[in-house]
């Protein structure tokens, strides 16, 4: 569904991703794995034409998509659920939802996505005219993955959704991530470790200094002795 | 003694609201995009220009009805290609925000000077929207002062409304609130720049328009303008819509007031002396967001 090909990103001057290359496939749940600041974070961005700078390929359903705005993504069903979850803080829930459906590829479906999004979360139909700034951490969290959902998205690129959660709630988001899953969206997904997504990533790759280091399944990467190195200390 | 009063808080209450709707158009800039538009007095004068032309020049029948059928659609296409141009090239580099004052005060050096050029130094005047005035136990209130009050008023209303129930009111809001968060669900971020922009130059321009009636039209007239709806959204607070209402209101009664207690000399003083105060004691403003 979607192919990076020696993907190069830069901040300014900073080099920041170096030749990556990986792909997700369709109904696929993709998680890049890597410690903090070595370019997790700007691979999702630059799929979804948030970095300045993009040198090489990134192909969607068959097409090129690297360089195209992010408003034409999104309208291309590519959307970015960010870790810093980037609400509209002095709207209510539902306004934060309606604007997550601004693209001419959500409108149509936008209350076929309402629906969809209150089934899953609950505690957002009650807080419809709640403002988003007023909200929890683990609220605030799953509004943004809401918000995402309403833009009729096949591919989502969330990043480190569990950032600043409690265990209980990140077993949540992420089982609220596996159920959209299952219900037909391909995910690309940044974590920081391994044990929270283990029964959640069909496939994992590391992404460290801006390289890939490692690619295969949840049980080769639980088995590999460099990765249970830096991730888990042993 | 009292009746005179009451005219003077009138002639307050009328220019308070043209000051409310030009306020509200440069606080929208600024609060959405961050942009100060140092051409935004001559935009006020390009409003009265408009209208003096397609009235007086062109001779238009329908009145101001016609007047603002005309203008309004023309001023919207002129600042939304005049942010395209000139402001929007400017925010990709550092330090853009000085370089967008720097060149819209060329704009408005070359507008000013294009105006001298094109209709001369001298001043032009408008007919009155509508003649006579109604009488109420007394007090003589002028249709032309009635019809401004409505007409601004109307305005800030129409603009409160598409903010908050258009589709792209709601966009405006969201990048004003979060520029990032916009993007990412794809909001064309710099049509809403350049749109705000519009926006803006239609309030200021009927602001030209519904002034025009009652002072006159100059090529430097607008600078008079820009610095006032400076002092009302610095003493609203910059970036608070509903903080520039109430200054505008404020500042507008103390024009009338000081006006007619010291003369009109003073006014500008006045208005600087209550910004300098107000600032000493709330460096936000009234009701500012942002410091």
């Amino acid at each position: 569904m979607l192919t990076i090909t020696d993907l190069n990103a830069f901040y300014g001057q900073l080099h920041v991703l170096h030749g990556v290359s990986c792909e997700v496939l369709e109904g696929e749940v993709v998680v890049m794995l890597g410690p903090n600041g070595h370019g997790k974070s700007t691979l999702l961005k630059s799929v979804c034409g948030l970095v300045g700078r993009v040198e090489g390929s990134i192909t969607y359903k068959g097409k090129e998509i690297s360089g195209l705005s992010t408003e034409k993504l999104v309208n291309q069903g590519v959307i970015y659920i960010s870790e810093n979850r980037e609400l509209f803080g002095e709207m209510t829930v539902m306004e934060n939802l309606k604007l997550g459906a601004y693209s001419k590829y959500a409108r149509k479906a936008e209350k076929k996505n309402l629906a969809k999004v209150f089934e899953l979360f609950p505690v957002l139909a009650e807080r419809k005219k709640q403002l988003a700034s007023t909200m929890s951490g683990g609220e605030a969290r799953m509004l943004a993955i809401a918000r995402g959902l309403m833009s009729n998205a096949d591919f989502m690129c969330i990043d480190e959704p569990s950032l600043g959660l409690q265990p209980n709630l990140r077993m949540e988001v992420f089982n609220i991530i596996k159920e959209i899953n299952r219900q037909g969206k391909s995910i690309l997904l940044v974590e920081q470790n391994i044990p929270q997504i283990a029964d959640l990533a069909d496939r994992i790759y590391v992404l460290e200094e801006g390289r890939i280091t490692f690619d295969g399944d949840t049980e080769a990467a639980a088995q590999d002795e460099h990765l249970k190195e830096i991730f888990l200390g042993m | 003694m009292l009746l005179e009063y009451l005219d003077v808080f009138i002639s307050g209450m009328t220019i308070g609201s043209v000051y409310a709707l030009m306020a509200v158009g440069l606080t929208l800039v600024y609060g959405v995009s961050r942009a100060f538009n140092f051409a935004y007095g001559s935009f006020y004068s390009l409003g009265g220009y408009i209208a003096w032309v397609l009235m007086m020049l062109i001779g238009l029948r329908g009145g101001y009805f016609m007047v603002f059928a005309l203008a309004i659609p023309i001023l919207m296409v002129f600042g939304y290609f005049t942010e395209k141009a000139i402001v929007a090239p400017l925010r990709k580099r550092s330090d853009w925000e000085v370089k967008v004052m720097m060149i819209t005060l060329g704009l408005a050096l070359f507008m000013d000077n294009g105006y001298q050029v094109l209709f001369g130094p001298r001043m032009k005047s408008l007919p009155p929207i509508m003649d006579g005035a109604i009488e109420a136990g007394g007090i003589y209130i002028s249709n032309q002062d009635l019809m401004i009050f409505i007409l601004s008023i109307t305005g800030i209303l129409a603009f409160r409304w598409i903010l908050n129930n258009t589709r792209i009111g709601m966009a405006v809001r969201a990048v004003a609130q979060n520029p990032d968060g916009a993007q990412i669900v794809g909001i064309p971020k710099d049509k809403i720049f350049a749109a705000t922009f519009g926006i803006s130059t239609v309030m200021v321009g009927a602001g030209g328009v519904l002034l025009a009636q009652k002072y006159f039209i100059s090529p430097m007239g607008g600078w008079d303008i820009l610095v006032k709806s400076w002092v009302i959204t610095a003493f609203g607070g910059m970036g608070s819509i509903r903080g520039g209402l109430y200054a505008a209101f404020i500042l507008g009664l103390l024009e009338a007031f000081v006006g007619y207690w010291f003369g009109l000399n003073w006014v500008l003083f006045a208005l600087f002396a209550v910004l300098l105060t107000t600032l000493a004691i709330r460096p936000q403003g009234l009701m500012g967001k942002w410091g």
